[in-house]
C-alpha cells in the first residue's frame, strides 16, 4: 500500500488488510490460549531421572551406605515421648489446647539442645564454604509452585495466609531458591552454596494414621538446610558433596543410619536423584528419615528463571568488534537437610538414654550448650 | 468506614401467668474503626475503639450491606454468642463505677460503662425473676403430689405448663442478656497503676536514662548502608520472594542473631526463668484472650486460610495459653518463663511511619519473658523485669531511656507499661527496643488462670473436710528480653567504626565463636 495505486485497488487492499488483521487477532488469542494449555500440561512432566536410580516404589530403594550399628541396651528403653515427659522436656498437651494436635513446646534442656544443634550445624557447614542465611517464612505462592510444590492441591502440605497470595514455607529450600529468581548469574559466581536456618510449617494433611507420635511428625519445626546453585556439569558432584556432609554431621553425633538411593516412585517431581538418610530410632524400633538430599538439575531453575552466562572465549569477537555473549544456560539446583531438629531430638534422646533416666549429650554439641554433658532427671 | 459498637437495651416485661410477649432483641451492630494515629510502639494493642472479637460479627462487616451509611440502622442483626467468656467481676465494676469511668476516659477507650451497668442491672433483675418463677413451679409440683380433685389437678397442670413456657423464654432471654453483657464488658480496659501519667505519648514519664549518645568523629551510616557494605542483609530479593518488609540475614548477621538469642536466653535463665520454644500458630481465641484483635480492621495478626488459627505476633500469646483454664498451686508461683520464637506482624496501618530496613518488619526473632504470680507481687515482678532489661541492654553497651507510658498509650490489657527506647544514631533518634507490661488479672480472667491460696488448718469443718480456699486470678506480666531486628539496628549503628567495620560487644563474642568484629569483605 506504500506504492502508487488506483483508488479501487487501494480499497481492495484496505479490505484485505482488515480481514487479515481480524484473522490474526483471533489466531493470536488462540495461540495464547494454546500456549497456556501447553504450559499447564507440560509443567506436570516430572524431571528426568539419573540412570542409576532404581525403578519402583519405596521397597525398591537401594542401600548406598550404612554407618554404625544399633546400640545394644542392657536395660528396658523408653521412647522419646516418655523420656521427654520424665525429664520435663516438652509439652504436647498444653500445645494441643493452644494450637491443636502436632504442636508442642520445648522446655528446659530441650531448648538448649535445639540451639546447640542449630549453632553447631551452621558452624560445621559454614566451614565447608556455605554462606549462612536466615530467610522469610512467608512467601508468595508462585515461588512455592516454582520450586515444585503444590500450595493449593488437595492434601497440600502448605499453609496459606488468608486474603493474600502468601504461604508459609515448608522448607528453606523455597525462599533460598527464590533469591536468584529471574536473574542471570555470572558463571564465575558459581557454585553458590547457602546454608539456611528457618522455621518450617507443614499441614501434614493426608498423614493421618501414619507414625504421628510425638516429635516424629509435627506442624512446625526448626531446620538447617543446604542449597547449592551450580553449573550443569557439576550437579552430580555436588550431590555427592552434600550427602558426604550429611554423613559427616550425623556420624559426629554418634548416630547409626543408612543412606538410601530413592526409587523412581518416591522421587517427587523436581528431583533427578534423591538420597534419604534414615537413622535408627530405638524407642520407635525402626529407622526414621532424618534427612533428604536432592539434585533437582534444571527443574526448579527453569521455573524460577535462574540462568548463568558461561564465560566467553576471546575468539568469539565478531567483525564489528562486538563480543558475542554466550547463550545462557539454566543453573542446576540441589538441596539437602543439614539438621531437622525434632527428628534429631528423637534420635539423640532415644539413642543416648541411660539406665538412670539421664541422656548423654554428644561431645560436639557440648560447647554449644555451655559445656553441659548430660540431661539429668530433676529432683521433685 | 466509621462504625459504632452499640447495643440497644432489650426490654423485658415482668412476667404474668399469661403468655408474655418478649421484644426481640433488635440490636444494631456497627463497628468503630481503629485509630489511624500511628504508634511507633513495637507492640501496639488497639486500646481505644475495639470491635467485638466475634468472627460472626466480622463476617457481617465484610458483607456489602453492612458497609452502608455509618449512622444508619442496619436490619435486625441478632446478638451473637461470644466464643468464650471472660470472668469479669461485674459487681466490683458496679461498686467502683466512678473509678472505672475515669479510667476509661483516661485511656481514651470507648467502652460503654453505662450500658454495662444497665445490662448488669437488668440481668440481676431477670435472674431474680427466673428464681421466683422456679420457686412457683416447685410449689405447683409439690402441690401436685398430694390428693387432689380432678379439676384442681387440671388447673395445676395448666399453671405448671404456663410457668414452664414462661421460664423457658426468660431463661433464653437471660442467656442473651449475659452474652450482651459479656460483649460490652470485655471492652473495658484494665485498671491503671496510680503512678501512671495521664495523657498521650508526650505525657510518658522518664524513669531512668542509661549511658549517653556516643560521639562520632567521622560521618556515620545507618544500619541499611552498613548492612549493604558488609553484605549482611538482602531486602531486594526478599521483596521479590515475599513482599516488602521481609529480609534475609546473611553472614555475620546470622551469627549475631544466634549469639543474641543464645546469650539472652542464658542470661535470663540464670535469673530463674524456664526456657521455652513455642508454637507460632495458635487458635484465634487464645490471641483474643491475651487482649489482641485478630480480626479487627488494621489487625496486626496474620490468619491462616480455612481455619481458626493465626500466626503469633509475640510469644506472650502461646506462653499465656500454657496454663489456660487451670488452677495453679500457690506454691508453684511465681512461674517464670523465657520463650524464644519467631513473630509475625502485618504492620497494617503503619504505612508512612519509619519503615526503613529492620526497624519495622513482618517477621522477626524475639526472646520474651513471661511471669505468672500472686496478685500482691505483680508490682514487684514488674520492677524485676525492667531491671533485667536494664541489665541486658547495659551489658551490650547501649544508651537508652526507660519510660513509664501514659494512659493513652497503654493498650487494654496493661495496668502499667515501661518502654525502653535505645539511641539509634543512624536514624538520629530513640527507637523502642523493648516493652514490659504488668497485665494484672486482665489476661488471666480471659485465659482462666487461677491459683488456690494455701489453706490454714483451722478451716477444717466439723465433718473433717478441709474447706478449700477460694481461688484467685493470677497476675501476668510480659517483657521483651531481646527483639532481634531492632537490636541489630542498635548494634550496627552504635558500634560502627571509621573503617567500615562493626565491633561486637564483649558478652556476645563467646556465642559467636570468639569473633570480635565484622570486617568489610575484600571484593
Amino acid at each position: 500500500m506504500k506504492g502508487k495505486l488506483e483508488p479501487s485497488e487501494r480499497q481492495k487492499l484496505i479490505e484485505e488488510g482488515k480481514n487479515l488483521k481480524e484473522a490474526l487477532t483471533t489466531l493470536e488469542e488462540d495461540l495464547v490460549k494454546l500456549r497456556d494449555e501447553l504450559q499447564i500440561e507440560a509443567q506436570c512432566i516430572p524431571n528426568l531421572t539419573h540412570p542409576d536410580v532404581p525403578i519402583g516404589w519405596e521397597d525398591s530403594s537401594k542401600l548406598r551406605n550404612m554407618v554404625g550399628s544399633p546400640r545394644k541396651f542392657d536395660f528396658p528403653i523408653k521412647d522419646h515421648l516418655q523420656i521427654g515427659k520424665e525429664l520435663d522436656l516438652f509439652d504436647f498437651d498444653a500445645a494441643a489446647e493452644v494450637s491443636g494436635s502436632k504442636f508442642y513446646y520445648l522446655k528446659n534442656e530441650a531448648v538448649m539442645l535445639e540451639m546447640a544443634l542449630v549453632n553447631w550445624t551452621l558452624t560445621e557447614v559454614m566451614k565447608r564454604g556455605f554462606t549462612p542465611l536466615t530467610t522469610p517464612e512467608i512467601v508468595r505462592s508462585s515461588v512455592v509452585e516454582k520450586c515444585g510444590f503444590q500450595p493449593r492441591g488437595e492434601n497440600t502440605q502448605v499453609y496459606s495466609i488468608e486474603d493474600s497470595d502468601q504461604c508459609l514455607i515448608g522448607t528453606a529450600e523455597i525462599p533460598v531458591g527464590g533469591i536468584h529468581m529471574d536473574s542471570i548469574v555470572a558463571e564465575s559466581a558459581l557454585p553458590l552454596k547457602y546454608v539456611a536456618f528457618s522455621h518450617c510449617f507443614r499441614t501434614e494433611a493426608g498423614a493421618a494414621g501414619t507414625a504421628t507420635r510425638g516429635l516424629y511428625r509435627v506442624h512446625q519445626f526448626s531446620k538447617v538446610e543446604m542449597f547449592i546453585l551450580c553449573r550443569q556439569e557439576e550437579s552430580d558432584m555436588y550431590h555427592e558433596e552434600l550427602i558426604k556432609i550429611e554423613e559427616d554431621l550425623f556420624s559426629s553425633l554418634g548416630l547409626h543410619f543408612k543412606i538410601l538411593d530413592m526409587a523412581t516412585g518416591d522421587l517427587g517431581a523436581p528431583a533427578y536423584r534423591k538420597f534419604d538418610v534414615e537413622a535408627w530410632m530405638p524407642g520407635l524400633e525402626r529407622y526414621g528419615e532424618i534427612s533428604s538430599a536432592s539434585n533437582c538439575t534444571d527443574y526448579q531453575s527453569r521455573r524460577l528463571g535462574i540462568r548463568y552466562r558461561p564465560s566467553e572465549s576471546p575468539s568469539t569477537t565478531s567483525k564489528k568488534g562486538k563480543t558475542n555473549l554466550a547463550a545462557t544456560k539454566f543453573v542446576h539446583t540441589l538441596n539437602a537437610t543439614a539438621c531437622a531438629i525434632p527428628r534429631m531430638l528423637v534420635c539423640l534422646l532415644e539413642n543416648f538414654q541411660q539406665e538412670d533416666g539421664s541422656v548423654i549429650i554428644p561431645h560436639p554439641l557440648r560447647p554449644f550448650m555451655g559445656g553441659v554433658e548430660a540431661i539429668y532427671p530433676k529432683s521433685r | 468506614m466509621a462504625l459504632q459498637c452499640r447495643l440497644s437495651g432489650a426490654t423485658f416485661q415482668s412476667l404474668k401467668l399469661a403468655t408474655i410477649p418478649i421484644s426481640s432483641s433488635s440490636s444494631r451492630f456497627i463497628f468503630r474503626t481503629l485509630p489511624k494515629t500511628l504508634n511507633l510502639a513495637l507492640f501496639s494493642r488497639h486500646s481505644a475503639p475495639k470491635a467485638p472479637p466475634f468472627s460472626v460479627l466480622i463476617r457481617n462487616l465484610s458483607a456489602p450491606a453492612v458497609a452502608a451509611a455509618p449512622a444508619a440502622e442496619t436490619s435486625d442483626i441478632k446478638v451473637v454468642k461470644p466464643q468464650w467468656n471472660a470472668a469479669i467481676d461485674f459487681k466490683w465494676i458496679r461498686d467502683n463505677k466512678e473509678a472505672v469511668a475515669v479510667n476509661i476516659k483516661n485511656r481514651n477507650s470507648n467502652a460503654n460503662l453505662e450500658l454495662v451497668l444497665q445490662l448488669y442491672d437488668k440481668m440481676l433483675n431477670l435472674q431474680k425473676e427466673v428464681e421466683r418463677l422456679r420457686g412457683e413451679r416447685n410449689n405447683v409440683a409439690n402441690k401436685m403430689k398430694g390428693k387432689l380433685e380432678p379439676s384442681e389437678r387440671q388447673k395445676l397442670i395448666e399453671e405448671g405448663k404456663n410457668l414452664k413456657e414462661a421460664l423457658t423464654t426468660l431463661e433464653e432471654d437471660l442467656v442473651k442478656l449475659r452474652d450482651e453483657l459479656q460483649i460490652e464488658a470485655q471492652c473495658i480496659p484494665n485498671l491503671t497503676h496510680p503512678d501512671v501519667p495521664i495523657g498521650w505519648e508526650d505525657s510518658s514519664k522518664l524513669r531512668n536514662m542509661v549511658g549517653s549518645p556516643r560521639k562520632f568523629d567521622f560521618p556515620i551510616k545507618d544500619h541499611l548502608q552498613i548492612g549493604k557494605e558488609l553484605d549482611l542483609f538482602d531486602f531486594d530479593a526478599a521483596a521479590e520472594v515475599s513482599g516488602s518488609k521481609f529480609y534475609y540475614l546473611k553472614n555475620e548477621a546470622v551469627m549475631l542473631e544466634m549469639a543474641l538469642v543464645n546469650w539472652t536466653l542464658t542470661e535470663v535463665m540464670k535469673r530463674g526463668f524456664t526456657p521455652l520454644t513455642t508454637p507460632e500458630i495458635v487458635r484465634s481465641s487464645v490471641v483474643e484472650k491475651c487482649g489482641f484483635q485478630p480480626r479487627g480492621e488494621n489487625t496486626q495478626v496474620y490468619s491462616i486460610e480455612d481455619s481458626d488459627q493465626c500466626l503469633i505476633g509475640t510469644a506472650e500469646i502461646p506462653v499465656g495459653g500454657i496454663h489456660m483454664d487451670s488452677i495453679v498451686a500457690e506454691s508453684a508461683l511465681p512461674l517464670k518463663y523465657v520463650a524464644f520464637s519467631h513473630c509475625f506482624r502485618t504492620e497494617a496501618g503503619a504505612a508512612g511511619t519509619a519503615t526503613r530496613g529492620l526497624y519495622r518488619v513482618h517477621q522477626f526473632s524475639k526472646v520474651e519473658m513471661f511471669i505468672l504470680c500472686r496478685q500482691e507481687e505483680s508490682d514487684m515482678y514488674h520492677e524485676e523485669l525492667i531491671k533485667i532489661e536494664e541489665d541486658l541492654f547495659s551489658s551490650l553497651g547501649l544508651h537508652f531511656k526507660i519510660l513509664d507510658m501514659a494512659t493513652g498509650d497503654l493498650g487494654a490489657p496493661a495496668y502499667r507499661k515501661f518502654d525502653v527506647e535505645a539511641w539509634m544514631p543512624g536514624l538520629e533518634r530513640y527507637g523502642e527496643i523493648s516493652s514490659a507490661s504488668n497485665c494484672t488479672d486482665y489476661q488471666s480472667r480471659r485465659l482462666g488462670i487461677r491459683y488456690r491460696p494455701s489453706e490454714s488448718p483451722s478451716t477444717t469443718s466439723k465433718k473433717g473436710k478441709t474447706n478449700l480456699a477460694a481461688t484467685k486470678f493470677v497476675h501476668t506480666l510480659n517483657a521483651t528480653a531481646c527483639a532481634i531486628p531492632r537490636m541489630l539496628v542498635c548494634l550496627l549503628e552504635n558500634f560502627q567504626q571509621e573503617d567500615g567495620s562493626v565491633i561486637i560487644p564483649h558478652p556476645l563474642r563467646p556465642f559467636m565463636g570468639g569473633v570480635e568484629a565484622i570486617y568489610p569483605k575484600s571484593r
